[in-house]
């Protein structure tokens, strides 16, 4: 069987539009509400859902995500619930989900089990930042998700090197993700002023689509990635937006600022 | 004193050329802090090959920091434990107060080579963070200090001097609020400001090249205890070395240049805390259910539980309440060259009573860890062998925590009397 992110890449370029990918922080603000909230996310149309599995010290997110996986880790969310419910998702959702996260969780349960309960979960590819290609000899975790059918996204930024991002390049498979500005997640809203310079200058190394993150907050920032990128990754800001409405509205607010986009 | 002209030397315990020590290590850092960790790497190789460094930082350790600091007999304390002779090398006579001097110079002096104009860094029990605002003041440079919430708040004193002398210094609110959320918050900043901005690491940790750069810096602590020994007290050399470990800077540094010989035995001191039964009352992360991890740019033991997530710790020292531990000494851990102990919070008053009384030298409460396992280990040797403290930092900074512990009623009188004014 096909891996569900390249059917869905496949979709949006027959379709000519930006894809969107969306982040959740499984167990934030409940296992039930981030449940409710990717289910949401999936009914109003996105195209990608980041699971991130909550960690300790989650060092490239910035202060809404990072309040996101205390908050989690406080209501006691383990490994096993962001398994169980990329299992429970997986079968009901079209679209493809993606676990984020950091590198010792995966360390700890050990890379190749992790990959192999990722797979048998339906989860589709693996987004952790801070396993870079020099640890691979040692870790084997690209060895070990391409085994099992999991895209290992690369994460590249505007300080990457020629050298870095034809490295990546090599072994980059699905999409390439392009952090949008030197920074945390969510840190500051707003495009870089450089970015459709580095985006052009991404485009000569990587012949695969390319999802840009950190910043994105309204339509105007999509317009304007618009054939330049072919996915925006809206992280903090549906965080942001979900976490600033009361109760019981919140769920509705996430529906309007997608659908707006 | 023989002149140490080349501090920089090699063990069988150094890293490979990607900073692995046998599988520790590394460099586990998100793709944007890539390209500044390799131009920092190439620039410290460069600094390292040039003569003139060596020099610059020499002249600095000598004239500005007050280097060589003492390697002093402890009379008093050797006669009362009645067992081996005590030496202490008393990194407490350092400029700003402990051994964190060492590598802020080595690092600012880098940082200038490298045209960069703001030094970041993290900062637990304030140590290293007054050490890293001095050198930024003393080099013209922009500074911003991060500091877990919880040290902020105890260690006051090291804030308002820091603040003195020109730096910025910021509170840490997330996580635990303590040393690795600092560290976490430096990181974090350098991967919006790596520009511009210098992370002046303050332990032997962190992605590569820092275990392996720092390491280096401290190194003159073991070289000067090595020409000491011989010239002042013509002792060849010592039997055993005792260091307070917390990520393990003053403990590599005076070890270093005695790893090679296997005779010479080297005992690091972790912080037991309220004991070290339970997770959370201690910051002894080699004594039970070692466990491995990668966090904070760098593969080691950290304290966490069955789903990697990092700890709390305690300990009655700021420097020493540190979830995770150097890599090399990971690597020397799992290779039996270091034996790793610990003493609780009890022992550690215990002892920097002892040796304030009887030797009139005032520790710092991490280095009063390596006193406290000394004075258990010095009574069990015959009178022959030679016991090397490394005192890595004077007390000072630590006056309302031991007041507090020591629960000084005159002490109290006066803050309350503080207070009403």
């Amino acid at each position: 069987m096909k891996n569900k992110i390249l059917t869905q890449l496949e979709k949006i370029k027959n379709r000519n539009r930006l894809g969107i990918m969306t982040h959740v922080v499984v167990g934030y603000p409940s296992l039930k509400q981030c449940r409710e909230l990717i289910l949401k996310m999936a009914e109003v149309g996105v195209d990608f859902i980041e699971l991130q599995i909550p960690f300790s010290d989650p060092m490239a997110d910035g202060p809404t995500i990072m309040k996101a996986n205390k908050k989690a880790l406080d209501n006691g969310v383990k490994v096993k619930d962001a398994f169980a419910l990329m299992k429970d998702l997986s079968s009901k959702l079209e679209i493809p989900l993606i676990f984020m996260g950091y590198f010792n969780t995966i360390f700890n349960y050990g890379v190749k089990n992790f990959c192999k309960d990722a797979n048998k979960a339906g989860c589709s590819a693996l987004i952790f930042p801070d396993i870079p290609l020099e640890e691979e000899e040692n870790e084997n975790f690209i060895k070990f998700a391409k085994q099992n059918d999991l895209i290992p996204i690369r994460v590249l930024s505007p300080a990457s090197t020629k050298e870095r991002l034809q490295k990546n390049a090599q072994i980059a498979e699905g999409f390439v993700y392009f952090v949008g500005r030197k920074g945390t997640t969510g840190a500051k809203s707003g495009l870089d002023k450089k970015l459709d310079q580095n985006l052009k200058n991404l485009r000569k190394y990587f012949k695969i689509p390319i999802a840009v993150g950190f910043g994105i907050s309204d339509k105007s920032h999509l317009k304007s990635l618009k054939n330049k990128a072919d996915i925006a990754v809206i992280g903090s800001a549906v965080l942001d937006i979900y976490n600033n409405t009361s109760k019981g509205k919140a769920l509705k607010a996430v529906e309007k600022f997608l659908k707006k986009l | 004193m023989k002149k140490i002209k080349n501090i920089f030397i090699k063990t069988q315990y150094d890293s490979d050329k990607q900073g692995h020590f046998n599988g520790l290590g590394g460099r586990y850092v998100p793709e944007m802090l890539i390209p500044a960790l390799e131009e920092l790497e190439k620039a410290y190789n460069q600094a390292k090959k040039d003569p003139q460094f060596s020099d610059d930082l020499m002249d600095l350790f000598n004239n500005y920091a007050g280097r060589p600091t003492p390697l002093y007999f402890a009379k008093n304390l050797t006669e009362k434990l009645k067992g081996a002779k005590i030496y202490i090398k008393n990194e407490g006579l350092n400029h700003t107060g402990a051994h964190k001097m060492n590598h802020s110079l080595g690092q600012a002096l880098l940082a200038k080579r490298m045209g960069k104009k703001r030094l970041i860094a993290e900062t637990g029990a304030g140590q290293h963070g007054l050490a890293t605002a001095t050198v930024a003041a003393k080099f013209g440079l922009k500074c911003t200090i991060f500091m877990g919430k919880v040290d902020y708040e105890r260690q006051r004193p090291n804030v308002f001097w820091m603040e003195q002398l020109g730096a910025q210094v910021v509170p840490v609110l997330h996580g635990t609020q303590r040393l690795k959320d600092a560290v976490t918050a430096t990181l974090q900043d350098w991967i919006t400001n790596v520009d511009d901005s210098y992370y002046l690491l303050g332990s032997v940790l962190g992605p590569h090249p820092y275990p392996s750069m720092v390491r280096d810096f401290q190194t003159i602590v073991g070289l000067e205890v090595k020409n000491q020994l011989q010239e002042i007290y013509g002792i060849d050399k010592p039997d055993y070395i005792i260091a307070c470990v917390g990520g393990g800077s003053n403990a590599i540094g005076i070890f270093n240049p005695f790893l090679d010989d296997a005779k010479i035995k080297l005992i690091g001191v972790e912080a037991g805390g309220k004991g070290i039964q339970k997770i959370g009352n201690h910051a002894a992360r080699l004594q039970k259910n070692q466990k491995l991890g990668v966090v904070e740019g760098y593969k080691s033991y950290f304290i966490q539980d069955s789903d990697g997530q990092i700890q709390n710790t305690h300990s009655i020292s700021a420097g020493l309440d540190y979830s995770g531990i150097g890599p090399q000494h990971g690597r020397l851990f799992q290779k039996d060259r270091v034996e790793y102990k610990y003493a609780t919070d009890k022992e550690v008053i215990k002892a920097f009573k002892l040796l304030a009384k009887s030797e009139g030298i005032i520790p710092a409460l991490e280095s009063a860890h390596a006193v406290a396992y000394a004075i258990k280990l010095a009574p069990k040797l015959s009178k022959n062998k030679t016991v090397v403290i490394n005192l890595s930092g004077r007390g000072d900074k630590d006056i309302f925590i031991v007041a507090e512990a020591l629960k000084d009623k005159k002490w109290q009188d006066f803050l309350e009397s503080k207070v009403k004014k």
